[in-house]
């Protein structure tokens, strides 16, 4: 399934690559795409699997519950990337924020955790426009090339994990809440808390990406992504556009970040040390559109949980998995990192 | 040799300030002529001094100090030259989103190696027993002695950086640089000029870590923390990626600052050497960098001076 903008500039620039219904083969007969064709083959192994055998069942249901927050947080990194071309290392640091705001709320007026969920992402979202528009947009208009931007972001991300430090404190803080409860699917215990991460990622993914499809909005944001110069020209208001972008790529994150924090505690590295793999998922998944970085994103969920539990080390699991992602990096080259945009 | 006027502290912290700024001057020939980002700086340097510490410890040497030291650090030299070779092919036909995560991957690689190959490298306990490669009765003189040492090698680092500015291969890094393409159709080799870059500037990087290993005489997985890379980035960029004097003038103003003048001269509060200092140190470096990077990207010493370089060295054209 490629990402809209890209269909849509390919499909005006040349006119071949329209294929009128009637002529169309294969999976695109049945009005799918070849991506999701392959989603729902691999969603039913996965089930067939999971019922089939016990080890499958916790892999796939641990992976995908346990690791929803990265693909959530790959998500929203993945529609700053591709819509705005800027691979902004501070984003970790919107994850961190999601966690601490969440947690300050918390810990402070003992507010519960599906209370503070929202609101925390909400804020998220709302420094997400801020370092936006006093960093990134100011930057922008100072003409910093594109890796001057890359080590700006580097930096901003060093400055606000260590000041955050002065005004949450040093130590590590953890979420006052009441055992979630535990839900049975497939035979494996889960977490409400995790069960519902994994339902935001759903319902997310989904309502981002119908409202890219299918409101004038959406159709804002991929012609500026395509061209600024001629969605200008049409009319198109960047600023809010982009404002729009900033906010629901940090709502995104921010919301990953309360659930990382619920899931163990809270403190200012907490997006930083998810960063590497958030940002080889919306890399490597990046090519197959933002449906890519979703399955990709589980993808790694599960391999991280099946790799954990065979060899009991989380660690070898994602020494495994950097391998294997920079392996694809160097094998599709300069088109991976091209086609992760758009 | 009498050093009862020289603060053991003081020592470590000049130590640190020419360590940092070894590895500003590689990373100035790797962003600042070549324009690759390295974001795995510490890799490097961790590889090198992981790689010391193992061949130090773990092999029994028929020889003992300082061909032992000499041998270890040659093989330290080595398998970071090795890894930067590795690297940079990895990173050779990416752009700066792909070599950002390509470098950041393998700093990430090197941490996890270290913490779970327990029997060689001790994992999060660390390992003791490195030592001086002399013996000299004192402890301070041995860090004393060490400190002129690495800075003879960084001394040596500079030279090299100054040179290359001179020679045709640093021409070539700089065009590829500038526009890797218009270098490729003129005919020159891109690739081979960036691998040969990375496999010397990351043999040098590993370098310094052993050194950096025989200091401190022991392993410690929390040596292999991103401080090392902002130190040197941030150096760099605050004096000037351009220029070879840059990551001098950068780490007097950052490294030095906070390690030497801030933590001994100042009268800060007690305590705050714990935990204030060097997060806010960090944060500063942080802060630098995004505000260099916008109102000054060239640095405090600006852009490379080719033109008077030039004309300098093959008269007025």
């Amino acid at each position: 399934m490629s990402f809209v903008t890209s269909q849509t500039s390919e499909a005006s620039t040349n006119p071949e690559t329209v294929v009128p219904p009637g002529e169309r083969k294969g999976w695109s007969k049945f009005g799918l795409s070849p991506g999701w064709a392959i989603s729902v083959v691999v969603g039913v192994v996965v089930v067939v699997l999971a019922t089939l055998f016990d080890f499958w069942a916790t892999t796939f249901v641990v992976g995908a519950t346990e690791n929803a927050p990265l693909v959530l947080a790959a998500f929203g990194f993945a529609l700053l990337y591709r819509l705005t071309g800027l691979l902004n290392v501070a984003y970790a640091e919107t994850i961190t924020l999601g966690a601490y705001f969440a947690v300050w709320m918390n810990n402070s007026w003992g507010l519960g955790f599906y209370v503070v969920l929202l609101p925390a992402g909400l804020l998220a979202g709302v420094l997400s426009v801020v370092t936006y528009l006093v960093i990134f947009r100011f930057a922008k208009g100072r003409r910093v090339g594109n890796l001057e931007m890359i080590v700006i972001s580097f930096g901003l991300s060093i400055f606000l994990q260590h000041a955050l430090q002065f005004v949450f404190g040093y130590r590590r803080r953890a979420f006052d809440i009441p055992p979630p409860n535990t839900i049975e699917v497939f035979g494996v215990g889960v977490s409400s808390f995790r069960l519902l991460a994994l339902a935001s990622v759903a319902a997310l993914t989904t309502i981002v990406y119908q409202f890219i499809q299918r409101t004038s909005f959406g159709l804002q944001i991929r012609a500026l992504a395509s061209n600024e110069g001629l969605a200008q020209a049409s009319g198109v208001r960047p600023l809010r556009v982009t404002i729009l972008i900033w906010f629901v790529a940090g709502l995104c994150g921010g919301l990953a970040g309360v659930f990382y924090g619920a899931g163990a505690s809270v403190e200012s590295f907490l997006g930083i040390d998810e960063l590497l793999l958030i940002l080889l998922v919306v890399l490597v998944g990046g090519i197959w559109g933002l449906l890519g970085v979703v399955v990709v994103g589980m993808a790694t969920g599960v391999a991280l949980t099946g790799i954990t539990l065979e060899y009991g080390n989380s660690l070898y699991a994602e020494l495994v998995l950097v391998v294997a992602f920079l392996g694809v990096l160097k094998f599709r080259g300069r088109r991976l990192t091209d086609g992760s945009k758009v | 040799m009498n050093l009862d006027w020289l603060d053991a502290f003081l020592i470590f912290g000049a130590f640190k300030v020419v360590e940092i700024m070894g590895l500003g001057l590689l990373v100035h020939l790797q962003l600042g002529l070549t324009r690759v980002a390295n974001f795995g700086v510490v890799g490097f340097w961790g590889v090198g001094l992981y790689a010391f510490g193992v061949a130090h410890l773990k092999i029994d040497w028929p020889f003992g100090d300082p061909y032992q030291f000499l041998v270890c650090a040659a093989i330290a030299t080595i398998v970071a030259a090795a890894a930067g070779l590795v690297v940079g092919w990895l990173i050779s036909d990416l752009d700066d989103d792909g070599t950002l995560v390509g470098t950041l991957g393998f700093a990430t690689i090197v941490v996890i190696l270290a913490t779970t190959q327990q029997g060689l490298t001790g994992g999060a306990l660390g390992l003791g027993g490195l030592g001086f490669p002399y013996d000299f009765s004192r402890v301070k003189t041995h860090e004393f002695t060490w400190l002129l040492i690495t800075a003879a090698v960084v001394a040596l680092i500079f030279a090299y950086a100054w040179r290359v500015h001179r020679t045709p291969h640093g021409r070539l890094l700089i065009a590829v640089g500038a526009n890797e393409a218009l270098a490729r159709s003129l005919g020159k080799s891109a690739t081979a000029a960036r691998l040969r870059m990375m496999m010397v500037t990351s043999g040098a990087m590993g370098l310094l870590g052993a050194m950096h290993g025989v200091m401190v005489r022991s392993l410690e997985i929390n040596s292999l923390d991103v401080s090392v890379t902002l130190a040197a980035l941030a150096a760099l960029i605050l004096g000037g990626t351009a220029r070879v004097f840059g990551a001098v003038v950068g780490v007097l103003l950052t490294v030095a600052l906070f390690d030497i003048v801030i933590q001994f001269y100042l009268p800060i509060p007690d305590g705050w050497n714990t935990q204030a200092l060097p997060v806010a140190r960090e944060a500063v470096f942080g802060a630098a960098i995004v505000l260099m990077l916008i109102f000054r990207p060239q640095g405090l010493l600006g852009q490379m001076r080719r033109p008077a370089l030039m004309r300098r060295l093959h008269g007025d054209w």
